[in-house]
């Protein structure tokens, strides 16, 4: 490498992602989703009539992280789409990429931008389930302290795991949308696409259930291909796990985490290859 | 010293695009070859769908070739590193709305990578150059299309780069804007920089560029200085004061005797957009006051040959 030529720079990419997450708080969108989710979220604590006792917690908790993976699954489609294409339609990436930066500091600041914007959405949906749980559990402590000899039951701390797997689980989803997003031509193609990818990671568990069942070689083989082609979202899925017994395993919520990473990292790479040769 | 590495050189340059599924291409440009030599004022012309805008965003890497080379001061265009010296303001210039003219000029200074010490310096003399000075808190979404190409010129000048690229610079902006942004391309002339420029205006190609080219269909079909293309040589013209019939009866003969001939006597016209600055009061503001910044572009590294000129140069 020259002495002149110029090094990847992680401060540039910084930069951008710190522009596309300004850009993204500022649209009406993010803000609607995040109340939508607050305001759900919120509304579990009317169901206290139910006096369900420690499973109504259980409910509550359900509840939060039903409005996160929906409301969350939408927000990162949506945002990552609208924030690459916003950048394409409105012609600013050709200022931008005049510049002395790499595509891939381009593709990879985008993603933490979004990655961020979505870290915040989760931090406050799960910030206020959680507050919820605290305050309506030491309602229920007060009113049954038998049912609660031990102290409290709900586990804070595998909560807080969970909100963080299922960020990760939106990182995922995010690099995927933004790989679909550096070949396709409109935004409305990448919404849609994203939409399909998100059911087929949801439901590809199915097909690697199924493969054992299949006679036919080729076709196994092309149904374990595609169980590997995408994720599984279904192994993010770990809420069951809370209150129940030990709690979250530590060390299956550290291998879902390094399996996100891994695809982000492997969809990310093959991102940035696809958006290399795009001519703007 | 790098003296001979031209600023831009273009060799057999052809792009094709694809347009339908089969394989049906459309040639934008067809074996151009070029060269923009550092310090000059290049014009390039041509009608719509002529291939200048292609051609630019192949000097840009934002366009790879299908066929030729081009390297800018030396380095191929696909390699991160041509752009380094390179400020390109873009036709119809769209930026970020929701950041000021400041914050804008600061994100792209920071992207460009100039040392933190000297970013806050060298962002307000840039936006001071430009004459935004007053407009620079405001939010970019509520900049005039003038103002947008000023600001879109401040970003492209914030880390000096060596040559800039500007695409229909004065597309779309009344005369008083293009005027400003005329005199300040002179005076990007005057610091030594080389610049690139598409226009479809050509009195202002005429008064600010020492070369041009016009290419049509993707093709180049004439290329030199302007005194070679459209200088006549074998004609010169006098301008006097109102002579009496007589008088240039007289002065007829008085050529004739001596091997001349007098070709026409016409009365002499300002052109039209002389006219119009001249009666709009925003005009007023050229030549040097905040309307279109200081005289001297802000540089870390003004070149010696323009060293007369830019001595109030503020230090970056």
């Amino acid at each position: 490498m020259s002495a002149l030529s110029v090094p990847f720079s992680f401060n540039r990419l910084a930069l951008i992602a710190s522009n596309t997450f300004l850009e993204a708080v500022r649209q009406k969108l993010f803000n609607f989703l995040l109340l939508l989710a607050v305001g759900l979220v919120a509304s579990a604590q009317f169901f206290r009539d139910f006096n369900f006792g420690s499973s109504e917690l259980k409910f509550i908790a359900d509840f939060g992280f039903g409005a996160l993976i929906f409301f969350g699954s939408a927000l990162t489609i949506t945002a990552t789409a609208q924030l690459f294409f916003s950048e394409i339609e409105n012609r600013t990436a050709l200022t931008l990429l005049a510049k002395p930066i790499w595509r891939a500091e381009f593709v990879f600041g985008k993603f933490l931008g979004v990655f961020s914007v979505i870290g915040v959405f989760c931090a406050l949906t799960i910030g206020l389930m959680m507050a919820l749980l605290w305050h309506r559990e030491g309602q229920l402590m007060a009113a049954n302290p038998e049912a609660f000899e031990a102290g409290r039951i709900m586990r804070y701390g595998d909560l807080f795991i969970v909100g963080v797997l299922q960020w990760l689980k939106f990182g995922v989803l995010s690099a995927i949308v933004l790989l679909i997003a550096s070949f396709s031509n409109t935004n409305l193609y990448t919404v849609v696409t994203g939409f399909f990818a998100l059911v087929i990671c949801h439901l590809q568990y199915l097909a690697r259930d199924s493969w054992s069942n299949v006679d036919s070689l080729v076709l196994r083989s092309v149904v374990r291909l595609l169980s590997f082609v995408f994720p599984n979202f279904q192994l993010f899925n770990l809420s069951d796990e809370i209150g129940q017994g030990a709690g979250l395993d530590p060390m299956l919520a550290g291998r879902v985490a390094l399996y996100a990473v891994v695809y982000i990292t492997v969809i990310g790479g093959l991102a940035v290859y696809s958006f290399r040769n795009r001519e703007i | 010293m790098n003296t001979s590495i031209p600023a831009i050189s273009i060799k057999g340059l052809t792009k094709d695009f694809a347009v339908t599924l089969r394989g049906v291409k459309l040639r934008a440009v067809d074996d151009l070859s070029l060269q923009v030599e550092e310090g000059q004022v290049f014009g390039l012309l041509g009608p719509n769908g002529s291939g200048k805008s292609t051609t630019i965003k192949i000097i840009l890497g934002l366009l790879g070739a299908t066929v030729g080379e081009v390297k800018v001061f030396g380095v191929p265009s696909h390699q991160v590193e041509s752009r380094r010296n390179v400020g390109y303001l873009p036709e119809a210039p769209y930026f970020y709305r929701y950041l000021s003219g400041y914050e804008l000029v600061r994100f792209y200074a920071r992207v460009c990578g100039v040392p933190k010490a000297q970013l806050k310096a060298r962002v307000n003399d840039v936006v001071d150059w430009v004459g935004l000075s007053q407009a620079a808190n405001r939010r970019v979404g509520t900049y005039s299309k003038g103002m947008l190409q000023r600001i879109g010129l401040a970003q492209a000048l914030v880390h000096d780069p060596k040559l800039i690229v500007l695409d229909e610079p004065t597309a779309g902006v009344d005369p008083v804007g293009s005027a400003e942004m005329c005199e300040l391309i002179l005076k990007l002339k005057r610091q030594g920089k080389t610049v690139l420029i598409t226009s479809h205006l050509l009195a202002q190609i005429e008064d600010v560029c020492d070369r041009v080219a016009i290419l049509d269909h993707g093709k180049l079909m004439v290329e030199g200085s302007l005194l070679e293309l459209v200088g006549q040589r074998d004609r010169q013209a006098l301008i006097v004061d109102p002579l009496p019939a007589t008088e240039i009866e007289a002065l007829r003969e008085w050529l004739t005797s001596r091997g001349h001939v007098l070709n026409a006597i016409e009365q002499p016209r300002a052109r039209l957009d002389q006219l119009f600055l001249s009666k709009i009061s925003r005009a007023g503001q050229l030549g040097g006051n905040p309307g279109v910044g200081s005289n001297v572009v802000p540089s870390s590294s003004v070149p010696k040959s323009s060293a007369s000129a830019s001595s109030s140069a503020p230090k970056a």
